[in-house]
């Protein structure tokens, strides 16, 4: 208990954490909230194309008249979520991999590094294209191509703190008091492995986003729902047009970004008592 | 020393063969299970085609034999070190990998030095000048460019320098048809590769930047600076004869391990900027299931990347005289 | 300001119309310089022999050529390397009188050895229309060097049509020689393929991937004083956004082809140093519909397919999505196809009636307001696809039809749709080509319900009447039995809906000013731009 009041307390030290904190917090309340409190549908043409922000609509309208107020917000919601649970997937077998290969070492860490050096050996943004356009862009393939595209490193870096643990004296006293493999793993080497994991996946998340956008900029994006990526990829042929209609969600990408990454170094810096008096 | 080292790139590059050849395997399979081939999209281009034009093509590139086959045929070329025949293109795929890697190495060992630079420069400024109002500029800047889409950033930057100011290209990498002398044609390319050069360099500019910051301010705290402060050093001395060749480390295992990174990356570049290089062949391969040229690239990619992390270990080992290739 | 420029719009569109007609002529023609185009993606080769996709047929047009020439927007036949040609009554011998002193791009005489080969030897079996064009060849003779007979086993009626550049180039036949012809992959393979020689006005110069193709004067042509142009320049622009761009600062001088995103050319037109010109397609007759998979209920319910043809607003499609680059379609043939039936009326945008019918086949509105669900798949030929696809979905919803779209690469969409017929409705567009046997037929009969065949009947309509009557007009030599037969076919396929008809579209060419003499007849973009000249 203390150590998560310490923590708190040191992220709330941390001026620039707190305000990535706060806008985080109205992103997250918008995507939310946003869709219902305005409630228009983001595909629906309400009226002409290209008017300027401010006027009849918040955000303008883009290239067939819709509303681009109602996709951001909608946009919010899909692009955060790609993220999140992509991130979650990639933290789960990163997590996985990554400790069993760490705790257990020879053969099985082998074969296992060798799975993961070859997802990263080629390069990621060229596999998530190919996997996305392989099993056609839905809102799953994308989040799972994300996925699969970023655990390894999660893998690499879990694998690290797991040996760095294993040999502890208290690894020892676990083993000696009986405890099976599984839960010695999971239950006393992850929660000391997890602080630098934890920074991980919040700078994951928001690389995530950048991914996302960068599959829908390609045209890889599931044609059903609105995302942030997906609307730059429709502004960006009419850019010399209505400029606005791609630097809105552009603005809203870096917004969000910027915000998890501040969050993130907040984490790290309460996380990793050795930098915090930086 | 020196044979040490000799002996262990040999033993790396002996490694590399399994694992690359795994790589090609996997690969293959997985760019067989896309949907349709490269005479549908061949038939499907040309309008109306019938079942024995399609049935036709297929022959003649070889894709009506059975799965199996096409992959032993595949390994066993790539043993021989031929890439095989672009279905869609008719020539050889190492030609056509050939013609574009010198772009996109261009692009991207322009784009990790300018990176890397200017971000041991920011990152060091930033270190020693830390709580100043230009160590916070440099944060925000390099937080905000670290959370920019790039191919969004490149558009702008057209927006900005090819047309409301009219001083460079919005594409391509050279004046089509202004085929002038070595120095000549070496300006030209220079000018094209300035928009997409600095697009593709901002991100990494900013996460090196970050990064050097934090490892110099690490460096700076350790026992060897202070005593060296002791002596009465110049601190420029002191930042960059002593701390930094320590500082830099991290960037250096970073900059390896993003080099598969910034190759993906490269698509979205060269996609905004027309620039000829790997990225778009890989995509335009990708759509056209030109799945022979789809394979090459992506073997060849590979083979970019563990030759790079194999540099980076080197260097390791030449920055860091402490560690001992074994 | 907006006169000024609505006028000047105007100006242009009203100079390039005149141009067209080739009644004035803003200027002299000028010899020189340089026209610098751009299309995505980029060439995969350069004869339409590899493919006829649209940027191959772009580039290979300047460097093969064919017996004829055509005029006009209904392709009215001219001298081109044959110099007259003679019908017989029957219809069944064509016999062609070549022109003399023709030389290919490597100084040798084409011949009428070379007409045969071409046509017997790499057409006919290799090119993806050479069956239906030349199937119906049973001989070709070659009595001299400069006469051909072409032997008919039965009457082909859109013959003299077949001689396009992207349809019939010419070959060099010694150029093949140690080649073995019989076999398609070495003909493809060939270092001919990347080292093209023709006879036409330009010859390739210099062709780096993924960055230019460079084609230069043909000082040899047989047309004295021709080309006009120096050099055609095809750039590699594979961004949309970045195309505009170029357009607008003079580094491209011409988007044929709808190069340019329709979102783009109303600004663009609206610039005074740029050109918006939808003519000079005629001959290939773009139109867009929706196919429908006829397999199934509830699609194959004849009421169904008339309520979503009543429930999509094609004002709304035209004006909104496509930015007017098209027009309203009424059936199988575009409107400015010669066989076009003036009688038909296009289905109105009618909610209501879309309403009524779909109760009255049996389909109420469950619970949640959803009828029955559709799964929609899109052409990935581009954003404007992806856009109508959702409004499609989104007006389809509001007559309670809910419906999921799937976006695929091209690959996997012919599969989907050609290949496995896995689909509810998908959008495509087809090209009426310059005669309805050749381009519209292949939809419609039921002798093209064959898998794996792009670009046919993945209906599966099969109408026994609509068969009869297209196998009539394909041997009809009396012109008004055929326009009857055509006639007829319309107003049944309009009627039974084998596919929702939802535009005509329009290619779209942006060009600079400084370009002249583009528009010349109805496959404009695929003619030699012999007469092409720059300011």
């Amino acid at each position: 208990m203390t150590g998560l009041f310490s923590f708190l307390k040191r992220f709330a030290g941390n001026r620039a954490a707190l305000l990535g904190a706060a806008v985080l917090s109205v992103i997250l309340l918008a995507a939310i909230l946003g869709p219902m409190l305005y409630a228009v549908d983001p595909f629906d043409m309400v009226g002409r194309p290209f008017q300027l922000p401010f006027g009849k609509y918040p955000l303008g309208t883009d290239v067939a008249g819709r509303d681009l107020l109602a996709g951001i917000l909608r946009g919010a919601r899909v692009s955060l979520m790609i993220a999140t649970v992509a991130t979650a997937g990639a933290m789960f077998c990163g997590l996985l991999v990554g400790a069993v290969s760490g705790y257990y070492g020879g053969a099985v860490d082998n074969v296992l590094m060798a799975v993961t050096d070859f997802f990263l050996t080629i390069p990621s943004f060229v596999l998530a294209v190919v996997v996305v356009a392989i099993f056609q862009p839905t809102i799953t393939t994308v989040t799972a191509a994300i996925a699969v595209v970023s655990w390894p490193s999660v893998a690499r870096l879990v694998r690290s703190e797991v040996i760095a643990q294993r040999d502890r004296d208290y690894v020892q006293a676990c083993r000696a008091l009986g405890m099976s493999n599984a839960e010695i793993m999971f239950l006393q080497i992850l929660p000391n492995a997890l602080p630098p994991v934890v920074v991980v996946a919040s700078l994951m998340i928001a690389t995530a986003i950048l991914t996302e956008s960068g599959l829908s900029f390609l045209g890889l994006a599931d044609p059903n729902v609105v995302s942030w990526g997906y609307m730059i990829g429709v502004a960006r042929s009419a850019l010399r047009t209505a400029w606005w209609m791609t630097a809105i969600p552009g603005v809203a990408i870096l917004i969000t970004v910027l915000a998890i990454n501040l969050v993130g170094e907040g984490l790290n810096d309460a996380l990793n008592p050795r930098m915090r008096k930086r | 020393m020196k044979s040490a080292s000799l002996g262990f790139v040999v033993r790396r590059l002996a490694q590399m063969v399994p694992v690359l050849l795994a790589i090609a395997s996997l690969n293959f399979f997985l760019v067989h299970l896309a949907p349709g081939d490269a005479a549908e999209i061949i038939a499907g281009q040309s309008g109306h085609a019938t079942p024995e034009f399609i049935a036709g093509l297929r022959h003649d590139f070889g894709l009506d034999r059975p799965l199996l086959q096409q992959f032993f045929i595949y390994v066993g070329r790539l043993l021989r070190f031929d890439l095989g025949y672009s279905a869609v293109q008719q020539v050889p795929v190492i030609s056509l990998i050939l013609d574009r890697l010198p772009a996109t190495l261009l692009l991207m060992l322009t784009a990790i030095t300018l990176s890397i630079v200017l971000g041991v420069v920011l990152g060091v400024a930033s270190a020693r000048m830390r709580g100043t109002w230009v160590d916070h500029a440099i944060s925000v800047g390099a937080l905000a460019f670290y959370a920019v889409p790039a191919f969004w950033l490149g558009l702008m930057l057209i927006v900005l320098f090819s047309i409301v100011l009219g001083v460079l290209p919005s594409g391509g990498m050279s004046e089509i048809g202004k085929a002038g002398t070595g120095l000549e044609h070496a300006l030209d390319v220079l000018r094209h590769l300035i928009l997409p050069a600095i697009t593709m360099a901002l991100f990494y500019l900013a996460l090196y930047t970050r990064v050097m910051r934090t490892s110099m301010l690490e460096v700076l705290s350790l026992e060897y600076i202070i005593a060296a402060r002791a002596k009465g050093l110049p601190e420029s001395a002191i930042a960059w004869r002593h701390a930094v060749p320590n500082a830099i480390l991290p960037i250096v295992t970073l900059a390896g391990l993003q080099f598969g990174h910034l190759l993906g990356g490269s698509i979205l570049i060269e996609t905004v900027f027309g620039w000829p290089g790997l990225g778009r062949l890989v995509f335009d391969a990708l759509l056209q299931r030109d799945m022979s040229l789809l394979l090459g690239i992506l073997f060849v990619s590979s083979v970019v990347v563990v030759l790079a992390n194999l540099a980076v270990d080197l260097l390791y080992g030449f920055l860091d005289p402490r560690i001992v290739h074994k | 300001m907006n006169i000024t420029t609505g006028v000047l719009r105007n100006l242009c569109i009203g100079s390039a119309m005149l141009l067209a007609m080739g009644a004035v002529h803003a200027a002299e023609p000028k010899h020189g310089g340089t026209l610098t185009y751009s299309y995505n993606p980029e060439p995969t080769a350069l004869s339409t022999i590899a493919t006829t996709a649209v940027p191959v047929a772009l580039a290979s047009t300047k460097i093969f050529e064919s017996l004829l020439e055509y005029a006009g927007p209904s392709l009215e036949p001219r001298p081109g390397l044959a110099e007259s040609w003679t019908v017989a009554k029957d219809h069944l011998t064509y016999t062609f009188k070549l022109r003399h002193n023709v030389k290919w791009h490597d100084g040798k005489l084409f011949t009428s050895a070379d007409v045969k080969f071409s046509i017997e030897k790499i057409v006919t079996p290799l090119h993806s229309r050479g069956k239906v064009l030349f199937g119906n060849v049973s001989t070709i003779e070659t009595p001299d060097p400069y006469t051909v007979v072409f032997k008919l086993a039965q009457p082909v009626p859109f013959f003299l049509k077949a001689f396009q550049p992207t349809e019939a180039p010419m070959f060099p036949k010694h150029a093949f020689e140690g080649v073995n012809v019989e076999d398609g992959k070495a003909v493809r393979g060939s270092p001919f393929m990347q080292k093209p020689i023709g006879t036409g006005p330009f010859r390739l110069k210099e062709w780096k991937k993924g960055e230019y193709l460079i084609l230069e004067r043909n000082p040899d042509y047989w047309k004295k004083g021709k080309p006009y142009l120096d050099q055609i320049v095809m750039r590699v622009i594979p961004d949309a956004a970045a195309r505009s761009i170029a357009l607008e600062n003079g580094e491209i001088d011409l988007a044929p082809m709808s190069a340019i995103a329709a979102a783009d050319i109303q600004r663009l037109g609206s610039l005074k140093n740029i050109v918006v010109n939808t003519q000079g397609n005629e001959g290939l007759g773009p139109n867009l519909w929706l196919e429908v998979n006829l397999r199934d209920k509830p699609l194959s319910d004849l009421l169904v397919r008339q309520a979503i043809s009543y429930a999509l607003n094609r004002e709304k499609i035209v004006e909104v999505i496509w930015f007017g680059q098209g027009k309203p379609a009424v059936g199988p043939l575009v409107s400015g196809n010669p066989y076009f039936n003036k009688a038909i009326k296009p289905y109105e945008f009618n909610p209501a009636r879309a309403n009524e019918l779909l109760d009255q086949a049996g389909y109420p509105r469950g619970a949640n307001g959803v009828r029955f669900k559709l799964q929609q798949n899109v052409l990935p030929y581009g954003e404007s696809w992806t856009r109508m696809a959702e409004y499609i979905k989104q007006d389809l919803s509001k007559v309670g039809i809910e419906v999921e779209t799937q976006s695929l690469d091209l690959g996997g969409w012919l599969k989907k749709i050609y290949t496995d017929w896995d689909f509810g409705i998908t959008s495509t567009f087809s090209h009426n080509y310059s005669d309805p046997s050749i381009g519209v037929q292949r939809t419609f009969v039921s002798t093209s319900i064959q898998k794996g065949s792009t670009f046919t009947n993945s209906m599966g309509y099969v109408n026994p009447k609509v068969d009869e009557l297209f196998a009539q007009a394909l041997i009809e030599t009396d012109q008004a039995k055929r326009r009857k037969e055509f006639d007829d076919v319309q107003v049944i396929l309009h009627g039974e809906l084998p596919v929702i008809f939802l535009m005509e579209m329009a290619y779209t060419h942006l060009w600079n000013k400084r370009v002249h003499g583009l528009i010349t007849n109805g496959i404009s973009m695929y003619s030699n731009w012999d007469s092409v000249w720059v300011e």
